[in-house]
């Protein structure tokens, strides 16, 4: 029973992880109707900007010896989602504002260069950045009454995701500018007609995007332990797949997708025998039967082709 | 009458003359340091921006098209002469040789992504399925590696039917999500099948026999001894003129104006009477046997295959080399595979920058030069009786 509680909760993380991605993946396509193949690298830049800080820089030292060390995670995070966001942008006005309204291939792999590019930009310029890193043990330690199961870390990250997806929430149904993106997400026309500064949105909505994503990539790192610079193609790929899963363009199906995919794969590598190795390769086997039996997702509309 | 012989006379020297000088741009590349590489495709680039500019880029590929003799012949000779050129060098030999391999792959991924428009993201498991089917064959169950690629072809065509199946129910995103998810579950089963050589690939795939003559051995002519790429090089610019060849016809077919019609509306092309299922399915199961043979190829070329050889990362280099070549543009996607190919080498000088750069330039290239080196041609008819009319049809 509690080999089955434990991988429930071990799934309940990965889940959370993915689902952040997945949330970048649907905010991105719901704005522009695009696939922003970087955002798994890009996430991992977050991870890399947190580790960087506590590692290289005194930052972190003297925030823990001015005061609580809490505060100090919270503001070294921030510092990093705040980075990634910014970097999103960057990525937004290089490599896919260029490509409005032309061949959908080309935005494609635009951002899938720009993720090579910044992956091994990483590799290079991160001391020792070909190797694996240790990731800082941000998070508490210790149990939750003493109960192995239970670990303060764990809960931290569930804790976390939820409270990113109820900001989200509120952001993007009780906010003016929420209620933008859901405008221009809807009819991009429409919303300029009745006065949305397109621009700006998109502007935002790539800077939340990333803001996302870098927190995703620091509970990554924290679930992990090690971050390593190549881990984001796999990250991104499978945040897009469960956002597809969950249904694309629609943040509670990310969510729905990124659950699903962690219990999966957690699921087969552990009651399954010789299960490791085909952990991914299931993973990928249903995203494709998703993929040919309910292109819509779990939850999304199926749309109609106009002829 | 008079003016219409001479140019005819000036074409018939004018057409392989331009052949000649790509054929050279091609050489200088392969030979000099990556400045120079940079240098001449810039030329080239240059040129090929002044023809259009001026509107004589048409006028040119129609020339090369209606003098194909003497292009041909061109073409033959250099490929003929090459290896001795390069006989100094076996490294220079093997960036001509893995260039006209992936002009090959090139050219069948082109078949999706160019003519019918649709992504896909698996070419290089398309080319893995070749390799290690003519490997498994010739070093587990000792076949012939010739009656090995053979089989490559077909298992390979049998690969590119199942991928190719989702294109009949999806399409944008999600097909490339599909074939993205597919590439990576075939990477995946070969690393966790220890049969298949798992992570340590498989070593010893014997090299191809004619009679007594080995294709790993050096090749000796009048006193002249060609190091042993120099075999495979002519098997591939075989190889190579056969696929472009039939490229070039599937193009100005029926069915190549099928995959168009499917690229610019699916509906409509259904519509008026194309048969969507099977053009689609045909697009990637021929595109995924050319793919094949090259994959089988390699692996008796350089006798160890690695699933490295054949993971996403390759796909991307393919697909970049269709959209740099020029999408939909026979001549144009076989250049774009062979530059790309010995700029990629080239960086190799640059060990660790080499990722970086490739995936910044490929940025550069996508906005500057989306189109690619020879952009994709408008379809011109003459209806009979209206040739008056003279319209360009099908173009973007």
């Amino acid at each position: 029973m509690s080999v089955l509680l434990a991988q429930i909760i071990n799934a309940l993380l990965l889940g959370c992880s993915y689902s952040l991605v997945a949330i970048g993946f649907s905010l991105f396509f719901g704005v522009m109707d695009i696939v922003v193949f970087c955002a798994g690298d890009v996430g991992l830049f977050g991870a890399y900007v947190v580790a960087g800080i506590c590692a290289l820089t005194g930052v972190y030292a003297a925030l823990v010896a001015a005061g609580s060390s809490w505060l100090g995670v919270v503001i070294v995070v921030l510092i990093g989602a705040c980075l990634t966001g910014l970097l999103m942008v960057g990525m937004y006005k290089a490599t896919i504002a260029p490509f409005e309204g032309k061949n959908p291939l080309m935005p494609l792999l635009s951002t899938i260069a720009a993720g090579v590019a910044l992956r091994e930009a990483i590799g290079l310029f991160y001391p020792e950045g070909r190797n694996p890193q240790v990731f800082p043990e941000l998070l508490p330690r210790g149990y939750l009454g003493g109960n192995p199961l239970l670990s303060w870390r764990n809960l931290v990250i569930v804790v976390v995701t939820l409270v990113i997806v109820a900001i989200l929430y509120w952001f993007v149904n009780r906010t003016k500018l929420g209620l933008s993106i859901q405008a221009v997400a809807q009819n991009r026309e429409a919303a300029i007609m009745i006065g949305v500064n397109s621009r700006v949105v998109l502007l935002v909505t790539f800077l939340i995007g990333g803001f996302v994503l870098g927190t995703g990539g620091f509970l990554l790192g924290s679930y992990y332990g090690m971050i390593r610079f190549d881990m984001g193609a796999m990250y991104g790929l499978k945040g897009f797949s469960a956002a597809v899963v969950g249904g694309l363009g629609n943040i509670y199906g990310a969510i729905v997708g990124g659950l699903l995919l962690g219990f999966v794969e957690v699921f087969v590598s552990a009651f399954i025998p010789g299960g490791t190795a085909y952990a991914s390769i299931t993973a990928f086997v249903i995203v494709v039967l998703f993929m040919l039996f309910r292109p819509e997702g779990v939850i999304g509309e199926r749309t109609v082709e106009n002829v | 009458m008079g003016k219409r012989s001479f140019e005819r006379t000036s074409g018939a020297l004018l057409a392989p003359l331009i052949v000649l000088a790509l054929c050279l741009v091609v050489y200088m590349c392969l030979r000099s340091s990556p400045l120079v590489v940079f240098l001449a495709i810039a030329a080239l680039m240059a040129g090929v921006i002044l023809l259009e500019m001026t509107h004589n880029l048409e006028a040119v590929h129609e020339l090369i098209e209606r003098h194909g003799r003497g292009t041909g012949a061109v073409l033959v000779l250099f490929a003929l002469v090459l290896p001795f050129l390069l006989r100094h060098s076996s490294y220079v030999m093997h960036i001509a040789l893995i260039g006209c391999l992936y002009a090959v792959v090139a050219l069948g991924l082109n078949f999706q992504i160019g003519s019918a428009g649709m992504v896909n993201f698996a070419p290089a498991a398309f080319m893995g399925m070749g390799a290690y089917t003519s490997a498994i064959l010739s070093v587990r169950f000792h076949v012939s590696p010739w009656i090995g690629t053979v089989v490559a072809i077909f298992t390979a065509a049998l690969l590119g039917l199942l991928i190719g199946y989702p294109t009949l129910k999806t399409r944008g995103y999600y097909l490339s999500l599909v074939t993205i998810a597919l590439q990576t579950i075939f990477t995946l089963i070969i690393i966790n099948t220890d049969w298949l050589g798992g992570p340590n690939g498989i070593a010893g795939v014997p090299p191809y026999q004619v009679g007594p003559v080995s294709f790993g051995t050096n090749l000796v002519i009048g006193g002249l001894e060609l190091p042993r790429q120099t075999y495979y090089l002519y098997l591939l610019f075989l190889v190579l003129g056969l696929t472009a060849w039939l490229a070039g016809r599937l193009y100005r077919s029926r069915v190549g104006l099928a995959w168009n019609a499917i690229e610019q509306d699916e509906v409509v092309a259904a519509s008026q009477g194309i048969d969507l299922a099977r053009m689609k399915l045909l697009a990637f199961s021929l595109g995924a046997a050319f793919a094949g043979l090259a994959g089988a190829i390699y692996g008796h070329y350089v006798s160890f295959i690695g699933v490295e050889d054949f993971d996403f990362n390759k796909s991307l280099m393919l697909i970049c080399m269709v959209i740099l070549g020029g999408m939909d543009n026979v001549p144009g996607v076989a250049l774009g595979a062979i530059l790309l190919t010995i700029v990629d080498e080239k960086l190799r000088d640059f060990a660790d920058y080499r990722m970086l750069m490739y995936g910044v330039i490929l940025v550069c290239v996508l906005l500057l030069r989306p189109q690619g080196i020879l952009p994709k041609r408008m379809r011109k008819y003459r209806l009979p009786g209206l040739e008056w009319l003279n319209h360009p049809i099908g173009g973007r």
